[in-house]
């Protein structure tokens, strides 16, 4: 079994310091696993999809990722080697900006990247920037998101959506909140949050795209009343004293789609066996992440490096193990922390997902007019070539390609009536 | 031909950031002003992409924006870009790598051009001069554009309401735009508007 010979990289590895000498010794290791396990893989591949070869059309593939928890897998995919197990390289880019991300997606410059779920229906739609068929290949994460309000607000009694909006509406000013990216990910779970409590993110506050790493050194000057960001900078904020976590976006939506490893629609249809290597690897790394407390100590080490998410160990590491503060004392132990694997419910490209930031873009107007949602979705979400990833990596696959999620106002997202669902909303653009 | 008002954006400054990325954009960022100066163009502002951004755009009206492609600033100014969707700025994207120069679609965001490694001061004019030159042109074609579509709009209103008339009062065609013409002149509107509230009443009175 290759999945058995891989997670031998669990045995106590000194989670010294994954500096070079460490890591080339870590992917050594990985790579043994791997030989080893090509056998085996090869012999289950043949027949699995009968036209032609299984061998990679790409070999070498240059993953975008943005500096951020989440790109976790992606990363130890390549440091680990299991891209090299199922015949790949991933070669990882830095990438500064989302909107760069985008557009190195869009004409190739990167081969697939970790970015935010609704960024590729933004794209997909032609929302703010040119037009252009994506692919969802997988999903990187579920949960780990959090919103933030300043140490200020929470002087004042604003420590939560309730008394947020009391707040706001007793001492009135021009409220200011930041997210990541116009059709993002962290932009609808705000505007989701402040809607459910009330408040009109369109009319009554003024929202700012900052990019993640500012959001907390913004903060600090005084230029921002609260926001909503990936991890590491919801606990950054906290540690430097400067905000409180008012919700986790695990309480807005329970194991919602975050983070997706995205390429084009043509790359997928021209490189599918790529494409299917690619998910392999990064769902046996979600799966070493998932695996134990000190595979998730080994990844904040490593990913906390200055050539991934640049910043200290510390502050990466205490809530993806699912240790959570607010900054005012709670202290809790979180179930629905930030999950790479989850025995696969974390990657599988749900069709309703994907429907739903559609639902949202046309919620707060980012949309002018309802698309095909499913039929969007369906283009989108790689649902087949995940699928026999998913075999080659023992991974489960759900049944249904519609989920049902309750959001935090109770209201239940069936994918099965979108239109009726994105108008259904009391708060809206 | 009076030169442009540019206003450039520089990547934000964190705190303790030793990282080598910033620390390359960054010196892009010098190296793309000191271009610009030399080409002689009027910077009149180098703003940080900060949350102020938006604003300061507005404010200063420059005739164009010029950012690091590779830059973190592109984030805010996505923002500005999905703010002003219904009215557009040149916004040009410089950028150290070829393969972006060949997103000529994104142009049609507002993003006017992508300039690859183009800090070569004799050719730093030109291609912002036909960046913003094509610019204007897509802006008068899109105006154009919905011109035509708001004219085809008046005029199947006007078709309806003359068609009501016809009916109503046995009119020729001729007739009824005369009289048409005759009530948005008394009621001091346009000949659309007319139009409009005629096909109101209609539906109002079955």
């Amino acid at each position: 079994m290759e999945s058995s010979n891989a997670l031998q990289l669990d045995t106590p590895e000194t989670p010294n310091t994954l500096v070079d000498g460490k890591r080339r010794q870590l992917l050594q290791t990985a790579t043994l696993a791997a030989g080893a396990s090509m056998l085996g893989l090869s012999s289950t591949a043949t027949g699995a999809w009968a036209a032609g070869s299984d061998k990679p059309e790409k070999t070498e593939v240059k993953i975008g990722f943005i500096p951020l928890t989440d790109c976790a897998s992606v990363v130890m995919a390549s440091l680990l080697g299991f891209d090299k197990k199922y015949g790949i390289k991933i070669v990882l880019s830095k990438e500064a900006s989302w909107a760069g991300v985008r557009d190195k997606l869009a004409n190739g410059e990167l081969d697939g990247a970790h970015v935010l779920s609704g960024l590729i229906y933004g794209v997909q739609m032609g929302i703010g920037g040119q037009k252009k068929d994506m692919a969802i290949l997988m999903g990187l994460n579920n949960n780990g998101q959090a919103i933030t309000l300043s140490k200020k607000l929470a002087d004042k009694g604003a420590v939560d959506g309730p008394s947020l909006a009391k707040l706001m509406a007793s001492d009135k000013r021009e409220y200011t909140f930041a997210q990541t990216f116009p059709t993002g990910t962290h932009a609808m779970w705000l505007y989701y949050w402040l809607a459910a409590n009330g408040v009109n993110p369109l009319k009554d506050a003024k929202v700012i795209t900052v990019p993640p790493p500012q959001m907390v050194a913004n903060m600090r000057v005084g230029n921002m009343d609260g926001f909503c960001v990936g991890e590491p900078w919801g606990h950054r904020a906290i540690v430097d004293g400067v905000g409180i976590t008012a919700i986790t976006t695990q309480e807005i939506w329970k194991d919602h789609p975050e983070k997706v490893l995205g390429t084009t629609a043509e790359f997928a249809a021209k490189n599918p066996n790529t494409c299917r290597a690619l998910i392999a690897a990064v769902l046996e790394a979600g799966k070493w992440i998932d695996a134990s407390l000190a595979n998730k100590n080994k990844m904040a080490e490593a990913i906390a490096d200055k050539s991934y998410v640049n910043t200290s160990k510390d502050v990466i590491d205490q809530r993806i193990m699912g240790r959570y503060q607010n900054g005012l004392g709670k202290t809790w132990d979180d179930p629905n922390y930030m999950k790479f694997y989850n025995d696969g419910l974390v990657n599988f490209p749900y069709l309703s997902d994907g429907m739903w930031f559609m639902t949202q873009h046309r919620r707060w107007g980012l949309l002018k007019t309802d698309p095909d949602y499913l039929a969007v979705a369906k283009s989108v979400s790689q649902i087949a070539l995940y699928k026999e990833a998913a075999t080659m990596t023992n991974t489960p696959v759900p049944k249904d390609a519609l989920r049902t999620s309750k959001l935090m106002d109770g209201t239940v997202w069936d994918g099965k009536n979108p239109a009726a669902y994105a108008a259904s909303f009391k708060i809206h653009a | 031909m009076q030169s442009l008002r540019i206003v450039v954006v520089n990547p934000v400054a964190i705190e303790g950031d030793d990282d080598p990325a910033f620390e390359a954009q960054a010196a892009r960022g010098k190296a793309l002003r000191i271009g610009l100066l030399e080409a002689g163009y009027n910077i009149i502002a180098s703003l940080p992409a900060d949350l102020y951004l938006p604003e300061r755009i507005a404010q200063l009206q420059p005739d164009m924006v010029i950012i690091d492609a590779e830059s973190d600033a592109r984030d805010v100014l996505e923002h500005v870009v999905v703010a002003t969707r219904d009215a557009r700025r040149p916004i040009v994207l410089f950028t150290e790598d070829a393969k972006t120069s060949s997103m000529d679609a994104a142009m049609a965001a507002g993003v006017s051009a992508y300039i690859v490694a183009g800090l070569q001061t004799a050719r730093i004019k030109p291609v912002l001069e036909v960046a913003l030159a094509r610019f204007r042109q897509e802006q008068k074609l899109l105006a154009e554009l919905s011109d035509t579509k708001l004219k085809l709009a008046e005029r199947k209103l006007l078709d309806r309401a003359k068609g009501l008339l016809m009916d109503h009062h046995k009119l020729s065609e001729q007739e009824a735009y005369q009289k048409l013409r005759r009530l948005a002149m008394d009621k001091n509107l346009k000949l659309s508007e007319v139009a409009q509230r005629i096909i109101d009443a209609a539906d109002l009175l079955g």
